[in-house]
């Protein structure tokens, strides 16, 4: 019923997609799969309106079709259910399904027994028991997603594109949701699902199509295929490149963490030692990020214990984490690496303001500290006054870098430590990496790029729904076996 | 046409280039109605006519000229104060609703505790003269301090809304202040008291003028360049960056508002010593409003991060002068705050910067 044909696009000179063929038959579901920046996103954003495509033809059901805005690709008969959930929790399920298309009264009031009596007719045909006049706020995730689905439907969707529907669900619900798409498939509804969860596209889907840095690499029935080949289908041959690691192996222990639990993780146990890189992975909804939060005394650990430098220690805030000798470079760096009112120069040595005061900060000091630092990372700027936004986003992370450094720390946390960053600042960041891991410093890079992960890590603890699945030594590291353990399966290949 | 272009961008990219243009236009027409008098007539026929206003020397319009704006600076030297704290809050994320029954509080403690007639506290211990204003000035200053800090523990530890926890203690402080003093009669203040407002410097009374710019001139060195006042800034700005960058964030709003409540305890003393005796009811009412809008025309952003103690300053000169604009063109009271709010909208409005 869909064919979309050599899509094309590309934002300024960076091509992400290049001839991309997609099809998915009435009544299919259809599997969208690709590492991170593969294009999985673009395409559907294409498909969905959000994005124009610079060529390539799109036709829904024998009849070319062009979407310009959301709302065509929604009138064309296409929901999209993004990731993040678009419902207002302190409204009911049916005003959720209504909301923007309200149905009126005569009296051009809402009609809320109508709205009422058409959602649960839905419901029913979804097969589905749920009272229409429930807040949403009190559904669980899995009922979200369905009433989501649900206004898909009311919209009389017949091809529904689902963005990892399954991340922040239990298997309970997961169950819950598998079953609707399957009743929906025997109604003729296509669903194009996208995920990363390789045993959860062999058990639902249909078909499976593969995006491989902007390339459609396979396409082919689920039927009969493994598990095995859908990863390696997904990490190809890519070119190796060299390996970065520290060289240094056997320090002295720095940090250890034993049966480590709280939000979204789970019995997690590491151990780091000096001058060495250990790599946390795994997909979407892992927990690495919120393990390291807690080490770190931003969230709680609810259980286990932590020694630094072989005594216990319990870390309530960062500032005592800091105290202990911990850095920490946080993912999403707009929200929580950079203060964006503030010069470069206050940014940078944000963390130290402290070290270079008597009563007042002495501007000299403050200089000299950043001036070496600004060295040593190789940080292009004009000057230091100058707002921290107007630098590219790889010296910002260098100046968010060199706030901590100047703390010299003993182990600095790295939290997807490239994200938003140039090819060029992107190796130079790996670089100041292994040469801090050479002086000493105890590193932990959390990362969901396969490679970044092989070329800098002396070992790599792979995350999959909270829990660590394995720890892989250089031996056995590669984008396979990372692969097959961050999607929740499979015995290791050497 | 390149000047052009420098002047539009340095407009666009310096906040206070605005105020101040608006504060000098203020300055000159407030000047040219004091020197001549505008006569408009509409019937029969349009007219306009300019005579200059009858002096008897230069030195007798100078005169009137500094004593107008000595009236201004000094009758605007408590909000002046309480706004420059108020610039601390704001920055910082936050809002303080209740300074001005803070005010209240604080006067009210220091008439009670200082009072020269038997009622007062210091009076019955047998403490009198100058060592009974030192010991009332410091426990007004104490009692700011308390109230400050209660403010900031609630904000900081019980995670209310800054809005919110003000705006209840606004009418706490008032309300049992009002409680405690309906009873009391009018106090005596002793002499060494009312001279931290009164005392003449060169025969005039400007002691509060001078407070006022000394405290602005500390506010401003702590904001630029202590530990501290960095840190105002970047909890203001990013919350969350602050706190994983070690910043102690529950600390530093704490002594924002804390550091608010001395200061506001400071000016309540000066106004108190100035004159004499407080209404309990209305005095320090809507100084919250003012100081605020003082340090919006300033420059400051509500959403906290970005701001200056320059801003503030002139954004009070700013509504102090227009205020006395309008009464010297005869402009009828109940429009002057309509003034006022048109100001800070249009304030606003020309500091929009490019993003």
């Amino acid at each position: 019923m869909l064919k979309m044909l050599g899509i094309n696009k590309a934002f300024n000179e960076n091509r992400v997609l290049m001839d991309v063929d997609f099809c998915v038959k009435e009544g299919e579901i259809h599997a969208l799969i690709g590492e991170n920046g593969a294009g999985k996103s673009t395409l559907m954003n294409i498909l969905g309106g959000v994005l124009p495509c610079d060529s390539g033809t799109i036709t829904l059901k024998g009849k070319d079709v062009r979407f310009l805005r959301p709302r065509d690709a929604m009138d064309a008969g296409i929901a999209f259910i993004h990731q993040e959930l678009n419902l207002i929790n302190d409204l009911t399920v049916y005003e959720n399904i209504f909301i923007g298309r309200e149905l009126k009264t005569r009296a051009g009031l809402v009609d809320k027994k109508e709205m009422s009596r058409r959602s649960s007719e839905i419901l029913k045909r979804m097969g589905i028991q749920l009272d229409p006049g429930t807040l949403v706020k009190e559904l669980d995730a899995s009922y979200k997603q369905i009433v989501e689905i649900a206004r898909a439907l009311m919209m009389n969707a017949r091809l529904i594109i689902m963005d990892e529907p399954t991340t922040s669900l239990t298997d309970v619900e997961i169950g819950v949701v598998f079953k609707l798409m399957r009743t929906l498939k025997s109604q003729g509804v296509s669903i194009i699902f996208i995920s990363h969860k390789l045993g959860e596209i062999l058990s639902v889907c249909d078909a499976y199509t593969v995006l491989r840095d902007g390339h459609m690499v396979h396409t082919a029935p689920v039927a009969g295929a493994t598990a095995d080949e859908l990863a390696y289908h997904m990490v190809g041959h890519s070119v190796r490149t060299e390996k970065l690691h520290s060289g240094m192996q056997g320090g002295k222990e720095l940090l250890r963490g034993e049966n480590l639990s709280g939000r979204g993780f789970e019995n997690v146990t590491f151990t780091l030692h000096a001058g060495e890189i250990l790599g946390f992975t795994g997909l979407l909804g892992d927990g690495r990020s919120e393990l390291f939060s807690a080490v770190f005394g931003v969230e709680k650990l609810s259980g286990g214990q932590l020694w630094m430098d072989g005594k216990t220690v319990q870390v309530h805030s960062p500032r005592q984490a800091r105290a202990l000798g911990i850095g920490y470079v946080p993912r999403n760096r707009k929200e929580n690496g950079i203060i964006k009112d503030m010069s470069i120069l206050n940014n940078g040595t944000l963390v130290t303001l402290d070290k270079y005061k008597k009563l007042l900060i002495s501007g000299k000091k403050q200089r000299a500290a950043f001036g070496t630092l600004r060295e040593k990372l190789r940080i292009k700027m004009e000057r230091e006054e100058n707002l921290i936004t107007s630098l590219s986003g790889g010296n910002q992370q260098k100046v968010v870098l060199s706030k901590w450094l100047a703390a010299s720390p003993k182990v600095l946390i790295f939290d997807n430590p490239t994200q938003g960053v140039d090819v060029g600042a992107k190796e130079d960041i790996y670089d100041i990496i292994v040469s801090l891991a050479r002086e000493g410093v105890g590193i932990v890079i959390l990362s969901s790029e396969a490679q970044e992960i092989i070329r800098l890590c002396d070992r790599v603890q792979v995350m999959y729904h909270g829990r660590s699945m394995r720890e892989l030594g250089r031996e056995e590291m590669n984008e396979y076996n990372i692969m097959l353990l961050a999607t929740g399966g499979g015995e290791v290949k050497a | 046409m390149k000047l052009i272009r420098k002047m539009k961008k340095w407009w666009r990219t310096q906040p206070l280039l605005s105020v101040a243009t608006a504060l000098l236009l203020l300055v000159i027409v407030q000047t040219m109605v004091m020197t001549f008098d505008f006569t408009l007539a509409f019937a029969p026929e349009f007219a306009f006519d300019v005579k200059l206003k009858a002096f008897d020397s230069v030195s007798a319009w100078w005169q009137k000229w500094t004593t107008n704006w000595r009236n201004i600076l000094l009758n605007n030297s408590y909000v002046g104060m309480i706004a420059l704290a108020m610039t601390f809050v704001i920055i910082s994320g936050g809002i303080d609703l209740s300074v001005g029954s803070t005010l209240v509080a604080v006067g009210a403690a220091v008439m009670v505790i200082i009072n020269t007639k038997e009622a007062g506290i210091l009076t019955q211990l047998g403490i009198t003269g100058v060592p009974a204003v030192v010991i009332g000035v410091a426990l007004g200053l104490l009692l700011g301090f308390l109230l400050g800090q209660l403010n900031g523990i609630v904000i900081a530890k019980g995670k209310v809304p800054p809005f919110i926890v003000t705006l209840g203690t606004m009418m706490i402080f008032r309300s049992v202040t009002q409680y405690f003093m309906q009873t009391r009669k009018g106090a005596a203040l002793p002499t060494a008291f009312k001279n931290i407002s009164k005392f003449q410097l060169g025969g005039n009374m400007i002691l509060p003028i001078i407070y006022w710019l000394v405290l602005a001139v500390i506010l401003y060195i702590v904001a630029k360049h202590t530990v501290f006042g960095r840190h105002v800034y970047a909890v203001g700005s990013n919350e969350r960056t602050a706190r994983l960058s070690g910043i102690n964030v529950d600390r530093v709003k704490r002594r924002v508002y804390a550091l608010t409540g001395v200061i506001v305890a400071f000016a309540a003393m000066v106004q108190v010593a100035r004159i004499g005796s407080m209404d309990y009811a209305s005095a320090g009412s809507g100084y919250e409003m003012d100081a605020i809008a003082s340090v919006i025309i300033g420059g400051t952003a509500m959403s906290g991060g970005s701001g200056s103690i320059i801003g503030t300053l002139l954004g009070t000169l700013t509504l102090a002068v227009m205020n006395n604009l309008l009464t010297l063109m005869g402009v009828d009271p109940f429009l002057r705050e309509a003034f006022k709010g048109a100001i800070v909208v249009a304030a606003v409005l020309l500091q929009r910067k490019e993003k």
